[in-house]
């Protein structure tokens, strides 16, 4: 595949995927794409069908419906492609308990066709393995086995990185190891779809937030657009307004209690909206980034999502009770 | 395929059913060879090192190795199971039927490990009666345990290694049939009690006097069977290994980890 075609060709793309345990649907009409170099991550409650989406995007388990490609392939009927993924789909990572770190990566690089003299040892030192390197994983803790799995995953230099959890049960240090690792396998080009329930780590790199509830995608969060946001203190809120919707680089710009908000074109700093309202005759006091309180996001859409199956639900008992009344009244009548 | 069968070899190796029954298979000959009531049982006293492997052979073969077999081979896709590692393999650019077909082959080889295994350890617990020429049958032939007439260790070994063979090849089909229910199970304990299951439930059709040469059960024997019937028994015992090895790569094809 060229450079070209890499370009239009969604690293990682789903249609309508669905996902049915019998008559229990899992993952609903679940539309998603990750570009090369864009991070996704999945966050919700645990049941909400994030770890069904990744090992249906990992090519392990088949969609009742919908599709999912891996490059412009599926998986299931292409599976080299794989060759292009990395993933961790079990938390912990699951290596053979047996085998020291080293041995276990040697297997994955045989299965994987091989990989370059010193790989190896290469992810054992950036994972920060390489003093246990040779001692059984069945002696490895938590943490180290997590680490061990992203080491796995990275090992082939993916394309695609396809991440349950991977940094569930670290301790801090070992937790911003693995995020940052992934920040970088990002920015060297490599789709990283991940799940996780670590907010405040994931919205300081990712691009892209999924919010599931009930096997569905409830909210897709862009937060490329969220980072080029702005607040500021200013002696004249509405005129500040007015003034930088008249500029070509200024998105959106609006009042938020005492504040005024603005989101700027990609590439356009404070320094330019500082210099444009103070050259609009305002008073500027205060001036910093709009931080997107992710956290809060998730509990509001979470909470309004389940307020609004439960209000539907009792409209659907509501539309079923008079007919269930007659029925239960005929069969008193008949008694 | 290489790579992956020296892989799937390796983790036999490191099975603890696999360990333990080759410490069950080293240790049941002595107990054979040397048991106080083998007279009262089989009506005659031990002459030759030969006929170690034959008793050995004729107390093992209707539960301890079908037994044996059915938990290793069943192991060896539960280990996966067990450590997680099954998704972790699969996400390689590795087939789902490549990855089966590898453990298939490796599952095969396992009776005839432990068969070649079993006829060593019973032919050292037989050594203090000698391996020379005696009067007398190995208990693998035709003349059954009291022979003939002399045998000769060229004739007794020839008797030794079809029988040893041929029951080998009569486990096959159950080691097959262990894997086909851990695929299906997902679960090596379901897998292997299950597969005993079926033996069992097999040795109970023989009032059933019309399906009982199709039996797996009934193939057990073979070893024993004259030159004349090996035919069925080799085409037999290939189509149920097929049927089994068909019917695992289809349901691991579809299933969903």
């Amino acid at each position: 595949m060229d450079a070209a075609s890499n370009r239009v060709t969604p690293a990682i793309e789903t249609v309508r995927l669905t996902k049915r345990y019998g008559s229990r649907p899992v993952v609903r009409d679940l539309s998603l794409r990750v570009q090369p170099g864009e991070v996704y991550a999945l966050v919700g409650p645990n049941g909400a069908g994030k770890t069904t989406v990744i090992r249906l995007v990992a090519g392990l388990a088949f969609p009742t419906s919908g599709t999912v490609r891996m490059l412009g392939e599926d998986p299931h009927e292409r599976p080299s492609v794989r060759r292009r993924l990395g993933a961790v789909v079990e938390a912990p990572a699951a290596f053979y308990p047996y085998l020291s770190g080293r041995r276990n990566l040697r297997l994955h690089a045989r299965l994987a066709g091989g990989v370059p003299a010193g790989r190896i040892g290469e992810m054992l030192d950036r994972m920060e393995l390489t003093a246990a390197a040779d001692r059984p994983v069945g002696i490895y803790s938590l943490g180290m086995r997590q680490r061990l799995g992203v080491a796995a995953a990275l090992l082939t230099r993916p394309d695609i990185l396809v991440l349950d959890e991977p940094a569930s049960g670290m301790d801090p240090l070992s937790l911003h190891l693995v995020h940052r690792v992934l920040h970088e396998a990002a920015e060297e080009g490599t789709a990283v779809l991940l799940s996780t329930h670590h907010l405040e780590e994931v919205v300081a790199y990712c691009h892209l937030v999924g919010l599931m509830e009930e096997g569905e995608l409830i909210d897709a969060v862009d937060l490329r657009d969220r980072r080029a946001r702005f607040r500021a203190r200013v002696s004249d809120v509405p005129a500040a307004v007015a003034l930088l919707r008249a500029q070509p680089w200024v998105r959106e710009a609006q009042r938020r209690g005492d504040h005024l908000v603005a989101a700027l074109a990609p590439g356009t700093g404070a320094e330019r909206l500082a210099a444009a309202l103070v050259g609009g005759g305002m008073d500027l006091f205060e001036i910093g980034p709009d931080v997107f309180d992710l956290r809060a996001h998730y509990r509001e859409r979470v909470t309004a999502e389940r307020a609004r199956r439960t209000a539907v639900d009792a409209l659907a008992i509501d539309a079923e009770s008079p007919r269930l009344g007659r029925a239960g009244r005929g069969r008193g009548g008949a008694r | 395929m290489i790579a992956l069968l020296t892989m799937e070899m390796g983790k036999l190796a490191h099975l603890s059913s696999v360990r333990l029954g080759l410490v069950v298979l080293a240790l049941f000959p002595w107990l054979w060879a040397y048991a106080p009531g083998v007279f009262d049982v089989y009506g005659f006293f031990i002459v030759s090192g030969y006929q170690v492997p034959a008793l050995s052979l004729l107390s093992s073969m209707a539960f301890l190795l079908p037994l044996l077999v059915a938990i290793a081979a069943a192991e060896l896709l539960g280990i996966e199971i067990q450590h997680g590692t099954l998704p972790t393999v699969l996400l390689r650019p590795v087939t789902r039927s490549q990855w089966l077909l590898a453990k298939l082959l490796v599952v095969s080889a396992l009776p005839f490990l432990a068969l070649a295994w079993f006829l060593l350890a019973s032919l050292l617990a037989g050594a203090s009666f000698g391996f020379g020429s005696f009067v007398g049958g190995t208990g693998l032939g035709a003349s059954g345990l009291l022979g003939t007439g002399t045998m000769a260790p060229a004739a007794a070994w020839v008797e030794l290694l079809r029988a040893y063979l041929i029951a080998a090849y009569a486990l096959l089909p159950i080691a097959l049939l262990a894997v086909l229910f851990a695929v299906l199970f997902m679960n090596a304990a379901a897998g292997a009690l299950a597969t005993l299951a079926t033996l069992i439930v097999m040795e109970l059709l023989v009032v059933f006097p019309g399906v009982t040469p199709y039996l797996l059960t009934s193939q057990l024997s073979a070893y024993a069977a004259p030159a004349s019937d090996l035919g069925w028994v080799v085409a037999l015992i290939a189509f149920y290994c097929a049927a089994f090895a068909a019917v695992a790569v289809i349901v691991f094809e579809r299933k969903d980890f």
